[in-house]
């Protein structure tokens, strides 16, 4: 009860005045504990111009326990999962690493500014995250190629 | 206070039946610094923390069983993680105030109740003040709940029921004045479009068949947006064009659902291929990568590459042979550079010892002609050198004659002059003068 009582309040003022760049709704009505967000791609990234579609789960123990956050768009990003799922990996949202007074916006801030500055050294996906070091204009292009292929549809 | 007691405490307090202050309707805005990180609600009886951070009991309460590991003796702050023991319950008592002070509606607003207060004073206006809180209802026999303000002086049940006389409906004598005035269905009401009149509960019936309603177009969902009376509905509907091409609309409708459900699919089998497609390229990225270290074993990478394509599909094998030749014409091309620097080399090589060759030339000769000079000056020198030799040798015969002569002509003349002075003079002159050519022969040397 209490957590619905946040997770409202939360959502009320994400919806009133949203970060830059951010958009959120519910994925379902009904349903205080999935969150739909759209993510436009940062300026000055490769990922310009698209707008990503984040999903965002909030566990019933909310706010003792940490959101998860995964990415509903393909995207080209050493953090994020390469598969169906697009598991995103923020070191906030670990558990031995989350605190209840961490709030949602904070939350979705760090994941746009992780599209800006990538954490190889934090990567789930290690091929990106090599060629992230080694060859950044390869990098760079496959990530706008893909933007622009599954961000940017409209979809 | 440590953990044990602490959670005692608040494992008491929470079995206190009062008033959840946290799900009150908050009239005025608050300091975003009396919110509790938690709950996100202004701090409902606080507590604080040796690192100066404080939370509602409640929510520090859930946190601690959330977050202590097994029994521990000491949790994380919820705020900064510092390892923690203590719990300290008094916080200032202006921070208590300011929360107490923020102004709230009565939980009993939707009932009714329009009382706004300090939320310090909302416990007590429930329990005691607010009419429209919930009390047992003085019949005993009765057991249901009624609202103060329905409380009769007298005491009377209000459970009972009676018979509304115009509808013949069982209403509880509770909700009979709204009935009565409001709820009744045989209250009379007028239709808004025909201006008929009619029972309460006819009014639904008859808007279905009012002839005077408004009704909209067949063809609205393809455009039309007209409202038509619905005597006049058939006379529109003639002339309306969307309802002829409505058919054709619907058909096009459905053409379009079913093409977008087939280019779904669509997309679905492309995501699929092109996954596929990544995971090959980055096989044989690595396969290349593995070939450019080791080249001297080229024929064994391009077997290994081919059993790896041989596991994936066939469109992989094309694209293995494509990236083998491409991988084979860069190893030519290397192999091409290798020569002509090697070319390159040689020539700066034999460029070099034939500029060093001239030069040495040039050199020996330069040395010949000064060795040449300086032979020629020799013989200069010495050719010079000659005559003054013979002439020194000369002059020193041609004296000692000389002087030979003087001392036979002094003998001569002696007995005239007394000459033993000047015959001494003669011969130390004599034992003088051989000395000097030596000294001018010497001198020859020098030269």
């Amino acid at each position: 009860m209490a957590s619905q009582k946040r997770i409202g309040k939360e959502l009320s003022e994400l919806t009133a005045s949203p970060p830059e760049g951010i958009s959120v709704e519910l994925a379902d009505e009904a349903d205080l504990f999935k969150w739909k967000v759209f993510m436009n791609g940062p300026e000055g990234s490769p990922y310009e111009g698209g707008k990503f579609l984040v999903n965002l789960t909030l566990p019933n123990e909310y706010p003792f326990k940490p959101p998860t956050v995964s990415f509903g768009t393909k995207i080209y990003h050493p953090n994020v999962t390469n598969d169906e799922k697009g598991s995103m990996c923020l070191g906030m949202l670990r558990a031995d690493e989350w605190k209840p007074s961490s709030k949602i916006a904070a939350v979705l801030e760090f994941a746009r500014q992780l599209l800006l500055e990538p954490m190889p050294d934090d990567a789930v996906e290690g091929r990106i995250a090599e060629q992230y070091k080694s060859d950044r204009k390869r990098y760079d292009e496959i990530a706008r190629e893909w933007t622009r292929k599954w961000a940017m549809s409209g979809q | 206070m440590d953990i044990k007691s602490f959670l005692e405490l608040e494992a008491a307090s929470s079995s206190e039946d009062s008033l959840d202050l946290r799900s009150l309707d908050l009239v005025s805005s608050y300091d975003s610094h009396l919110m509790c990180p938690i709950c996100h609600c202004p701090f409902v009886q606080p507590v604080r923390l040796d690192c100066d951070h404080v939370f509602c009991q409640q929510c520090l309460g859930s946190a601690i069983i959330t977050f202590r590991s097994a029994d521990a003796n000491e949790f994380p702050c919820p705020s900064c993680r510092t390892p923690t023991t203590r719990i300290s319950m008094s916080v200032p008592r202006l921070l208590v105030n300011m929360c107490d002070e923020i102004q709230v509606r009565c939980p009993s607003a939707e009932a009714g109740c329009e009382e706004v207060l300090p939320r310090g004073h909302v416990q007590s206006h429930v329990q005691k003040y607010c009419g429209f809180r919930l009390v047992p209802c003085p019949d005993e026999s009765c057991g249901k709940m009624l609202r103060q303000k329905d409380l009769q002086t007298d005491g009377r049940c209000l459970h009972g029921y009676c018979r509304c006389e115009r509808c013949s409906e069982d209403v509880m004598e509770r909700d009979f004045e709204d009935h009565d005035k409001v709820l009744c269905p045989s209250l009379e009401a007028t239709c808004n479009d025909c201006g008929s009149t009619m029972r309460r509960q006819e009014l639904t019936k008859h808007a279905e068949t009012c002839s005077e309603v408004s009704i909209p177009c067949a063809a609205s969902q393809y455009g039309c947006k007209s409202k038509v009376r619905r005597v006049d509905i058939g006379t529109h509907e003639a002339q309306c064009p969307l309802i002829s091409i409505g058919p054709y609309l619907e058909a096009q409708n459905t053409r379009l659902k079913q093409l977008e459900l087939t280019t779904r699919h669509l997309q679905q089998r492309n995501e699929i291929f092109e996954d596929g497609m990544a995971s090959i390229r980055a096989s044989l990225a690595e396969s290349a990568r593995a070939g450019n270290g080791a080249r001297s074993t080229q024929g064994g990478d391009r077997d290994r590459a081919r059993t790896e394509v041989d596991e994936s599909t066939e469109m992989a094998n094309a694209f293995s042979s494509h990236t083998t030749q491409y991988l084979l014409s860069l190893h030519e091309s290397l192999r091409e550079e290798v020569n002509q620097m090697s070319h390159a080399l040689t020539d700066l090589d034999t460029r070099a010892s034939m500029t060093i060759m001239n030069e040495c030339l040039r050199i020996k000769e330069d040395m010949a002609h000064t060795n040449a000079a300086l032979n020629s000056v020799r013989m200069q020198v010495q050719w010079l050198m000659n005559p003054r030799l013979h002439n020194g040798n000369r002059a020193n015969v041609m004296r000692a004659n000389s002087t030979s002569n003087d001392s036979s002509r002094t003998s001569l003349t002696s007995t005239s002059v007394p000459g033993p002075s000047s015959n001494g003079a003669s011969s130390i002159l004599g034992s003088l003068r051989p000395r000097r050519p030596s000294d001018s022969g010497r001198e020859g040397t020098k030269l």
